[in-house]
C-alpha cells in the first residue's frame, strides 16, 4: 500500500467513527466531540489531497482555516450544551426533542 | 479597495463596533445599537450602488488581496441586493420588536455581520473562500437561532441546526479535497479548465457538494432542521433565514457545482428532482401545521422547490430563461416570506411576547385579528396570497416566468413537472387561505381581545414590503435588472 492509499483508508475510518458517534451518542458533549472527530477526518483528506496534487501550501492553509472555524463551531456547540444543562439539568439529547411535526 | 469590497467590508467592520457600543456605552448603550446597525447598513447602500454601476459599466469586478481573490458578477450582485435589502428592513423592524430583550448588542452585531458575510459569499471565486464564507454564515446563524437561550425550544433548534450544518460542511470539505486531488486547483475557472471529460472522483465531489450545501439550502431530505430553526428564532431572524440564508446556500451550491458542469451533465435533472420533492413535501407538511411560523417555515421548503425547478430547467436546456425565473422567484420569495414572517412576528409580539409569554402563535390565535391589528393582518394576507401565487402579486409573476421557461423547452417530462408545480401552487392555497380566513373573522378570539398594542413603527417595514410586492406584481420588469443578468451569469459560469 502506498502512503496515499493508507491516508484514504484512514480518512474513511475517521469519518466513519465520527458519523457512528453522532448516531449512537446521547450526550451533548459527546455529540460535539463526534463532530470534532468528523472534521479531523476532513482535515487529513485535505492535506492528503494537497500532497497528491502538489499543492501542499494551498491545502495546508485551508486546513489551518478549517481548524479555526471548526473550533468556533465546537465552542458554540459546547455553549449550547452548558445552557441545556443549566436549564434542563441534563445533557441527554432526548430532553431536547419537544419540537415535532 | 474597490466599491464592492467596501460593500462587504463595511458591515463586517461595523459588527464589532456595534457590539462594543452596546457593552461600553453607559447607561443605554443597548438602545443605541439598533441605530448603529441601521446606520451601518444604510451606509452600505452607497458602495452597493457604486458596485452595481461599476458592474453595469465594466463587467465582472475582481479584487485580489495576496492570494485571496474576490469576484463580483451579476449573481453576486443579486445575492447582495437580497441580503442588504431584507437586512435593512429587518434591522428597522427589530428596533421595536427586540426592545425589551436582553443582549441586543449581540443580536445586532451578529445580524449585521451575517449580511456582510452573505455579500462576501456571493463574491467568492474559489472553493476555499466559498467554504470560509459559508462556515462564517453558518456560525452567525447558529448564534441568532439560539438567541432566546433561556428557552429549551430555542436551544433544541440551535443544537439540531448546528449538528446538521456542521456535518454538511464536513461533506463539503471532503468534496473540496476530492476536487483538489484531481485538478490541483481550487479556483472555479481553473477547475473547469483542468477537469477531465469524465471522472468518478469529481462526480463524487459534486454529490458531496449537493449534500453539504443542500443541508443549508434545505433540499429534501436534508431539511429536518429548518422548521425548528425558522420557527424558534426571533421573527426578524426567521425572515432573514427563510428569505436570504437558504438562498445563499443555494447560490453556494450553484457556485460549487458550476465547474463540474462538463462531467456527466446531469446537474439540471438532479436539481429538478430535488425541486419536485421539495415542493411536494413542503406543501404536505405545511398542511398539517397549527403554528403560524412553522407553517411558513415549511412553505419555504416548497418555494426552494420552485427555485430549483427554474434553475434545473436552465441547466438542462442550457438557456438562461429558467434561471432568470428562478432568480426572480428568489427575489420575490425573499420579499414575500420576509413580510410573512415580519407580520406574523408583529402579531406574535402583540398577542404573546409583549405579555412576557414566549409560546408559539397558533392559527386559532389569529381569529379576528384584523379588527384590532388591521395593518399587520393586511401585511400577512398580502404575503401569503403572494406566496400562493395569486395575480397580480409578485409571486404569480415569478412562478409564471419559471413555468413559461419550462414549456419553452418542448420536453414532455419538464412540461409534466411544470404542471406538477402549478398543482402544488394550487395545493398551497389549502393552507394559506385558512390563515387569511382566520384573520378576517367577525368575532375576535380571546387571545386577540387580551392582546397588547402594536408599536406604530413596526408597521413601517410591513408597509414597505407590502407595497414592493404589489408593485413588482404589477410591473415585473422592476427587478429585471437584477434577475436577468444573474441568469445569464449562471449559464456562463457553467460554460454553456
Amino acid at each position: 500500500m502506498s502512503t496515499l492509499e493508507i491516508l484514504v483508508v484512514g480518512v474513511i475510518a475517521i469519518v466513519g467513527v465520527g458519523l457512528y458517534g453522532l448516531l449512537i451518542t446521547r450526550n451533548l458533549i459527546k455529540v460535539v466531540v463526534a463532530l470534532q472527530i468528523l472534521v479531523k477526518g476532513a482535515l487529513i483528506a485535505l492535506v492528503a489531497a494537497g500532497d497528491a496534487s502538489g499543492q501542499v501550501g494551498l491545502s495546508q492553509s485551508l486546513a489551518i482555516t478549517v481548524i479555526v472555524a471548526d473550533t468556533v463551531v465546537g465552542v458554540v456547540g459546547l455553549a449550547l450544551a452548558v445552557q441545556t444543562k443549566r436549564l434542563l439539568g441534563t445533557l441527554d439529547v432526548d430532553a431536547l426533542s419537544t419540537l415535532k411535526g | 479597495m474597490t466599491a464592492f469590497t467596501w460593500m462587504i467590508a463595511l458591515p463586517l467592520l461595523a459588527a464589532p463596533v456595534i457590539y462594543l457600543i452596546g457593552r461600553l456605552v453607559k447607561p443605554d448603550g443597548e438602545a443605541l445599537t439598533r441605530w448603529a446597525a441601521l446606520i451601518a447598513l444604510g451606509l452600505t447602500w452607497i458602495p452597493f450602488a457604486l458596485a452595481a454601476s461599476d458592474l453595469d459599466a465594466g463587467g465582472v469586478q475582481t479584487y485580489t488581496l495576496g492570494t485571496v481573490s474576490l469576484r463580483l458578477d451579476d449573481l453576486g450582485l443579486l445575492l447582495a441586493a437580497l441580503s442588504l435589502g431584507l437586512g435593512t428592513v429587518v434591522v428597522f423592524y427589530s428596533g421595536p420588536y427586540m426592545a425589551a430583550d436582553a443582549g441586543q448588542e449581540k443580536y445586532y452585531a451578529s445580524l449585521v455581520a451575517m449580511v456582510g458575510i452573505m455579500m462576501g459569499l456571493g463574491c467568492a471565486s474559489d472553493l476555499f473562500n466559498l467554504w470560509v464564507w459559508f462556515e462564517a454564515m453558518a456560525i452567525a446563524s447558529y448564534l441568532l437561532v439560539a438567541f432566546y437561550h433561556e428557552q429549551p425550544t430555542s436551544l433544541e433548534a440551535g443544537v439540531k441546526y448546528l449538528v446538521q450544518s456542521a456535518v454538511g460542511s464536513v461533506f463539503v470539505l471532503l468534496g473540496i479535497a476530492l476536487v483538489l486531488s484531481q485538478t490541483g486547483t481550487l479556483d472555479l475557472t481553473a477547475i473547469r479548465a483542468a477537469a477531465p471529460e469524465s471522472s468518478v472522483p469529481l462526480l463524487a465531489a459534486g454529490g458531496l457538494f449537493l449534500i453539504g450545501f443542500g443541508v443549508k439550502a434545505a433540499l429534501v431530505p436534508m431539511h429536518t432542521w429548518l422548521p425548528d430553526a425558522h420557527s424558534q428564532a426571533p421573527s426578524g431572524i426567521s425572515a432573514m433565514l427563510s428569505g436570504v440564508v437558504i438562498e445563499a446556500g443555494l447560490v453556494a451550491l450553484l457556485r460549487a457545482i458550476s465547474p463540474l458542469a462538463g462531467i456527466g451533465a446531469t446537474w439540471g435533472e438532479l436539481l429538478m428532482v430535488f425541486g419536485a420533492f421539495n415542493m411536494l413535501l413542503g406543501n404536505l407538511m405545511a398542511l398539517r401545521q397549527s403554528q403560524v411560523k412553522r407553517l411558513l417555515a415549511y412553505s419555504s421548503l416548497s418555494h426552494v422547490g420552485y427555485m430549483l425547478l427554474g434553475l434545473g430547467i436552465a441547466l438542462y436546456a442550457q438557456q438562461a430563461a429558467g434561471a432568470e425565473g428562478g432568480f426572480f422567484h428568489m427575489l420575490t420569495h425573499g420579499m414575500m416570506k420576509g413580510l410573512a414572517f415580519l407580520a406574523a412576528g408583529a402579531l406574535l409580539y402583540a398577542l404573546h411576547a409583549s405579555m412576557g409569554d414566549h409560546g408559539p402563535l397558533t392559527i386559532s390565535d389569529l381569529s379576528g385579528a384584523a379588527q384590532k391589528y388591521p395593518w399587520a393582518a393586511l401585511g400577512l394576507s398580502v404575503a401569503v396570497l403572494g406566496l400562493a401565487g395569486l395575480p397580480p402579486l409578485a409571486g404569480f409573476m415569478s412562478k409564471w416566468q419559471i413555468f413559461v421557461a419550462g414549456f419553452e423547452t418542448k420536453n414532455g417530462w419538464i412540461e409534466a413537472l411544470v404542471l406538477f408545480a402549478a398543482l402544488n401552487s394550487v395545493l398551497s392555497l389549502a393552507y394559506y387561505a385558512p390563515l387569511v380566513n382566520a384573520l378576517y373573522r367577525q368575532k375576535p378570539s380571546d387571545t386577540v381581545l387580551a392582546g397588547g398594542p402594536l408599536p406604530a413603527l413596526m408597521n413601517v417595514p410591513l408597509a414597505v414590503l407590502g407595497v414592493a410586492i404589489v408593485a413588482v406584481g404589477v410591473w415585473p420588469n422592476l427587478l429585471n435588472w437584477l434577475s436577468g443578468p444573474a441568469g445569464h451569469a449562471l449559464i456562463a459560469s457553467f460554460g454553456f
